[in-house]
């Protein structure tokens, strides 16, 4: 099984060369080098990817399920994630990929897009229960959740409590298919096919479940080399395919991987959708100084456009975008779901978190508070003596970055190269 | 001794200068969160310095933010260089305000800055002298939890 690495993201060493692309894009300055390496900050990182997207080398490696992995489970269950549609071009279709998903192995496949289309109806349901506090934020993209969690925890009660539609989906299946199919739950495997390393992290550490419904997540990178082996189609496999029932997708569900997928359909209410981990940053900054009170919906995102702009993916997020849109447009506003058993199942808590979101507050300067004041003054003080250039050579993004570790004593101010020359 | 101040630090403010409005907070809200001061204290200081913050971006040429930190309290001082204030009982009304329709056009102007100060603060003083500038005194209790 997956070990349970806290983050997904490691540096391979033999590729990494040390040069300064991750230490820079890391939006929680998570990243230095020492030695010649990267060195990921565990209590730091957020699992966003945005390393992996910069590095010229290909040095940062995300772990995810292996398929050799899946060979514990006696039946294995896919729940893909709708980006995976816009992976291929458009003589593929939905159905098609998820036929390609079985022939690869998967006695099961799970369609996501109808689950999309109840998360959202219990969006609107929970807005509508719920007038306080405002604006309420989307869950689904974890590095959201972490974000929050981390750098704005007063917002951890602003998180909309419904589970992502991979999580409920899981959580259906594991209801039923023991019993149905006679197989110890151990036995069975839902995975899900993930755009970003982030879920990962969902999976094996949740933020609001005891335990998740998932037990991994394969990247669509692994994924798409076998699912385009056996995308090439011939007579038999057609004919095979007519044994398997054609998979309903939702018009509603169908979007909700691209940025603004979620709110598009709550038409009675007052929402943004964001995309971009520093754009993310820059609202939540907003919303806990109190502002946008006026709205009723934030939906972030950390990855460009959505979960379509995920590191783990194939397609350019143009081309992916522009096909699931088509799709979308095709579909209309065809919905699956009844609106009986969306009632149901909202009001049975079963679309719920188990636990509120708790915050996971970055440690102070020092446990000692009169040690932290100290550490800040000293701090301010480096920052004056340092030369402003950010150039990254001492191993931390930038000066002020260098400060704070050399007052943490994990650097020296020998590091930066134009002090040690002063000193000579 | 408990009103000695342990720490302190000043920010420039630059009147005018919208795209850069909400960094001098954010600054202080990172600050007080690193030197472990409780998430709930550390947010009214927010809150209060970024309305103080964007007065001071809306109507002054130039303004500063002194921010010192005691054992028992969070102590903002921002001061401009701007039309002051002529009738400060009025402008602590929720919803007077002398905003510009451009600055309404922009979100700003509801009239909420002053009121909201006063309320997320637990003492505020407000001096102004008309064509000179204005000074804001803020207040926020840590006891219980002091550094």
């Amino acid at each position: 099984m997956t070990s349970k690495a806290r983050h997904p993201l490691s540096i391979n060493e033999e590729k990494c060369i040390g040069c300064v692309h991750c230490l820079v894009s890391c939006p929680t300055k998570a990243i230095r080098i020492k030695n010649g390496k990267a060195r990921l900050i565990g209590e730091l990182c957020i699992d966003c990817g945005e390393c992996i997207r910069f590095c010229p080398h290909g040095a940062i490696e995300s772990q995810t399920t292996s398929f050799s992995d899946l060979d514990a489970f006696q039946y294995k269950v896919a729940i893909p994630t709708t980006v995976l549609y816009g992976q291929f071009d458009n003589t593929v279709l939905p159905n098609d990929i998820l036929f390609a998903l079985r022939r690869i192995g998967f006695d099961q496949v799970y369609e996501l897009s109808s689950i999309c289309e109840l998360t959202n109806a219990a969006l609107e349901e929970y807005l509508r229960d719920n007038p306080k506090p405002r604006p309420l934020i989307a869950s689904t993209c974890p590095v959201v959740v972490r974000l929050i969690q981390r750098r704005f925890p007063s917002l951890c009660d602003h998180i909309v409590p419904i589970e992502p539609p991979r999580e409920i989906a899981a959580k259906i299946l594991r209801a039923n298919l023991s019993r149905v199919l006679k197989i110890p739950p151990a036995g069975i495997g839902i995975i899900h096919i993930t755009p970003c390393p982030a879920k990962i992290v969902s999976i094996n550490y949740p933020a609001s479940l005891e335990k998740s419904y998932l037990d991994g997540a394969i990247s669509i990178r692994d994924i798409y080399k076998p699912i385009c082996q056996v995308l090439r189609r011939n007579e038999e496999e057609a004919i095979l395919r007519h044994l398997f029932p054609e998979t309903l997708l939702s018009g509603i569900g169908i979007g909700t991987a691209l940025s603004g997928g979620e709110t598009r359909s709550l038409k009675n209410h007052r929402t943004i959708a964001v995309a971009g981990v520093q754009d993310t940053i820059r609202i939540l900054n907003q919303v806990e100084i109190g502002l946008l009170k006026d709205l009723d919906l934030l939906e972030c995102m950390v990855c460009p456009d959505g979960c379509v702009g995920g590191p783990l993916v194939v397609e350019n997020r143009f081309l992916a975008k522009s096909r699931i849109l088509g799709l979308v447009s095709a579909l209309g506003e065809r919905t699956v779901v009844e609106s009986s058993d969306m009632n149901l199942l909202f009001h049975k808590d079963f679309l719920s978190f188990q636990h509120p979101i708790k915050p996971l507050e970055i440690p102070p300067l020092d446990a000692d508070p009169v040690h932290a004041i100290r550490k800040a003054n000293q701090r301010n003080d480096l920052i004056q003596q340092l030369p402003h250039k950010d150039c990254g050579a001492c191993g931390a993004p930038d000066c002020r970055t260098l400060a704070d570790d050399i007052v943490r004593g994990q650097a020296d101010i020998t590091d930066c190269p134009f002090m040690s020359k002063e000193g000579k | 001794m408990n009103g000695e101040i342990v720490f302190r630090q000043e920010f420039e403010i630059q009147g005018g200068d919208f795209s850069r409005g909400g960094e001098v907070s954010c600054e202080v809200k990172n600050l007080l969160r690193e030197i472990g001061l409780p998430a709930a204290n550390v947010r009214r200081a927010a809150i209060a310095s970024y309305e103080a913050e964007m007065n001071v971006i809306m109507y002054a040429e130039q303004g500063r933010l002194d921010l010192s930190v005691t054992p028992l309290e969070i102590r903002i001082v921002v001061e401009d260089a701007g039309p002051g204030i002529a009738d400060i009982e009025l402008a602590m009304n929720e919803g007077y305000s002398t905003a510009t329709p451009e600055m309404r056009e922009l979100g700003f102007g509801a009239g909420m800055g002053l009121s909201n100060i006063k309320k997320n603060t637990d003492e505020f003083q407000i001096t102004s002298e008309v064509g000179k500038g204005t000074r804001l005194a803020m207040i926020i209790r840590t006891e219980g939890c002091r550094p």
